[in-house]
């Protein structure tokens, strides 16, 4: 099934499909520079498809969430996480 | 014999103890700046081994060369570009994977070039054995396992570096290999390219083009525009075939290699217990003990910085004024030693009893605490409540760095990544009262009005940081960035680096802020000393008498306070004869008194690193901005605060 990364909880791991990058459901520019931008960084970091990511908790109040990825401990704002759509592993 | 001449770059992610290593090998030889015209930090350091004469220029922490931000950019055009002899890459063992992809976009630049696998102990600590030997025959770049932040290593690594540079070893990109239908474009690319002279090589180049790399593209267009048509075509195809992006699917699949020799030469058994740093990244990001945390540490850094600082200020202004009466029985009382005296040395006396007490052992602080880590989690927690203001966690750091003094606060805007943020921090943090605005607030609101008082105003002000946010968020073009940062391992900071980061930052300090505070304070006393002063409380009193029902000589205050806020209240007490406020001000205008005292400008050294960081006319705008909304503010609450009938 697949979810946005901020609807995995505490713990729950998955795999990276895609990442969504256009924001206002094509009313919008498709594709603005700095979403473009927001995607090639996670790719950067580490988030490409098929990567297995681990959520390991969420900041209160819809913070930010805190990921484990390639072996490294991330923090992705939850507008952010929200764009990132993974398939959750049983 | 003269010595033979070296350039060396270190380039790596951040927080890989780079610049703990660029300490270990210059000592204290070295320059920090900015890079030319940009205000992304430039390390630079000397050192002599073995007949070499070896500069070294520590490049920014970067993730990759993809050209995303300004340090990707600067980065990539200085390896290219400036062609240094070698490159050492720095790299950090507990997360190799993710440090390898970045080497491996070295290892295509096809560079002269080592690799350091720095902070070995941490891995191991984690579980982590690497193989190095092996990871040097697949990669075909010498390595060099290292323990920066105990110098271990240090000094093999400068073995490897004379030895790599005097065989003219350049990387070899052959071993990186992508899935063959990227290949395959790539080869078809390079035909094209090969026969023209470029900064990057053609591999790498052809790799970017797939990759849709927009200064790349833009330098090809203009020797062949029919390549770029080329290779837009073929990423298609690629793009047609994997259904991602091409640049989605090379960067795959470079990781794909990485995450390969990352598997082959890493051996990993689960430690039994949790570590220490695990245990206090839990606590300190924890959901709810947290918070208190890290209210706890940062009120306890504020005590300690102004008490500390306090009495130190007093001291060193206590030697410096006891120099005054020499002075005067020297030079006398004329004109002209009054301008030099008040206006110069004293302008030298208020830079430094603020330089040295308060934000020296501010910058220490502060790169202690980023140095260990913890600054990245106190972003983490606060990013929500940022991003109702437009911004992300990470300008949660400089806001509260406001509070002590808004001149590190502005230069700490660097952290965040775009030019808007940068710039929408720095408006914010302006508003935040520092120390000396708290002297203020406390001195006269909390001791003469009440204490509830004193935090209404703290609360108000708050909230007017968050509207004027708010509302510059919306105005301010661009669209907000979301919060993606590393949070690395927590570890014992390395002390030789942080004070030397503070000492760097507090000379830039100096330079900016020095010459505007002398100027301002030289050309207040120029129009004391010709009795100038008088005449612009008078002009100034539609404003502030009418408008705002302050005493006349509030004028005259509010452009002393220009030069320190805190001054505002020691000549409050001079020219109204006494230091019990009460007597003489009515509690409201205390209150206006103190809230047109908050907003109404920056104070000068923060007018000059705004100059300084965001150009003459933000700085201007920004400063005309507040006076006219202190102003404003002011005249309502004098108006308003009677209606509310509770003063």
């Amino acid at each position: 099934m697949e979810l946005p990364l901020t609807e995995l909880k505490d713990g729950e791991k998955g795999t990276v499909t895609s990442i969504k990058v256009s924001k206002g459901r094509g009313r919008r520019r498709k594709r603005s520079r700095s979403s473009w931008g927001l995607e090639r960084r996670l790719m950067d970091m580490g988030l490409t498809p098929n990567t297995t990511v681990q959520v390991v908790k969420s900041a209160p109040f819809k913070g930010p969430i805190e990921i484990i990825v390639r072996g490294s401990r991330l923090a992705l704002g939850r507008g952010i996480a929200e764009r990132v759509l993974v398939e959750v592993e049983k | 014999m003269t010595d033979k001449k070296l350039t060396i770059a270190l380039a790596g992610n951040a927080n890989v103890g780079k610049s703990v290593i660029f300490n270990h090998l210059t000592g204290l030889h070295q320059h920090i700046g900015n890079w030319p015209g940009k205000t992304v930090e430039k390390a630079e350091g000397t050192l002599h081994y073995k007949g070499y004469t070896i500069d070294i220029v520590d490049l920014p922490g970067i993730y990759s060369l993809s050209t995303f931000s300004l340090e990707e950019l600067i980065s990539r055009e200085y390896i290219a570009v400036e062609k240094p002899d070698l490159v050492i890459n720095v790299v950090d063992a507990s997360i190799l994977e993710r440090n390898l992809f970045f080497s491996l976009q070295l290892i295509e630049l096809e560079i002269p070039m080592i690799l350091a696998l720095n902070q070995i102990d941490i891995a191991k600590s984690n579980g982590i054995e690497i193989d190095c030997e092996k990871l040097e025959k697949i990669l075909g770049v010498p390595v060099v396992p290292t323990v920066a932040i105990k110098g271990i290593g240090v000094s093999d690594l400068l073995e490897k570096v004379i030895e790599t540079v005097e065989k003219n070893r350049k990387t070899n990109p052959s071993k990186i290999r992508y899935g063959e239908e990227v290949e395959e474009k790539i080869r078809k690319i390079v035909g094209r390219i090969e026969k023209f002279q470029y900064k990057y090589p053609p591999r790498y180049t052809s790799i970017k083009l797939l990759e849709g790399d927009e200064e790349i593209q833009r330098d090809v267009m203009e020797i062949d525009p029919e390549i770029i048509s080329t290779s837009q075509r073929l990423a298609g195809e690629i793009e047609r075939i994997h259904g991602h992006s091409c640049s989605t699917v090379i960067t795959s699949e470079r990781y794909e290699v990485a995450g390969e020799i990352t598997r082959e030469i890493q051996k990993i058994t689960t430690p039994k217990k949790t570590s220490l740093r695990e245990t206090i990244h839990t606590l300190t990001t924890h959901r709810i003990l947290g918070y208190p945390i890290m209210i706890a540490t940062v009120l306890s850094i504020f005590f300690i910085i102004f008490t500390l600082g306090d009495f130190f200020s007093g001291l060193l202004s206590d030697f410096f004024y006891g120099w005054q009466l020499a002075f005067k029985s020297l030079f006398g009382e004329g004109i002209i030693a009054r301008l030099l005296w008040g206006g110069i040395i004293e302008g030298i006396i208020a830079g430094i009893t603020v330089a040295i007490p308060y934000i020296a052992p501010f910058y220490f602080i502060l790169y202690l605490l980023e140095d260990s880590g913890y600054l990245s989690r106190i972003a983490f927690l606060m990013d929500n409540l940022m991003h109702k203001i437009g911004l992300h966690g990470k300008a949660f750091i400089p806001l509260m760095l406001g509070y002590g003094c808004n001149v590190p606060a502005c230069l700490g805007c660097r952290i965040m990544e775009t030019e808007r943020e940068r710039l929408l921090a720095g408006f914010i943090t302006t508003l935040v009262p520092c120390a000396a605005t708290t002297v203020i607030i406390v001195g006269l609101v909390g001791t003469f009005v009440g204490f509830e008082w004193a935090l209404a105003i703290y609360i108000f002000n708050l909230c007017i940081i968050f509207i004027l946010g708010k509302i510059a968020s919306k105005v301010l073009p661009g669209e907000p960035t979301a919060l993606i940062m590393e949070m690395n391992e927590y570890r014992v900071p390395h002390l030789k680096t942080v004070a030397k980061q503070a000492w760097f930052r507090l000379k830039e300090f100096i330079e900016t802020a020095f010459p505007l505070i002398i100027a301002g304070s030289f050309l207040i006393k120029l129009l004391d000393v010709l009795k100038l002063l008088d005449q612009i409380a008078f002009i100034l009193s539609p404003i502030t008498v009418i408008w705002l029902g302050l005493p006349t000589i509030a004028g005259i205050i509010l452009i002393f306070g220009v030069l320190r806020k805190e001054l505002t209240l020691i000549m409050l007490a001079t020219l109204l004869g006494t230091t019990n406020f009460g007597s003489v001000l009515t509690p409201i205008q205390m209150v206006v008194f103190t809230l047109v005292t908050i907003f109404y400008i920056p104070c000068i050294s923060t007018i000059a690193v705004l100059f300084k960081e965001f150009g003459y006319k933000n700085a201007l705008f920004i400063t005309i901005f507040e006076i006219v909304f202190a102003i404003l503010l002011g005249g309502i609450a004098f108006r308003l605060l009677p209606m509310l009938g509770v003063l």
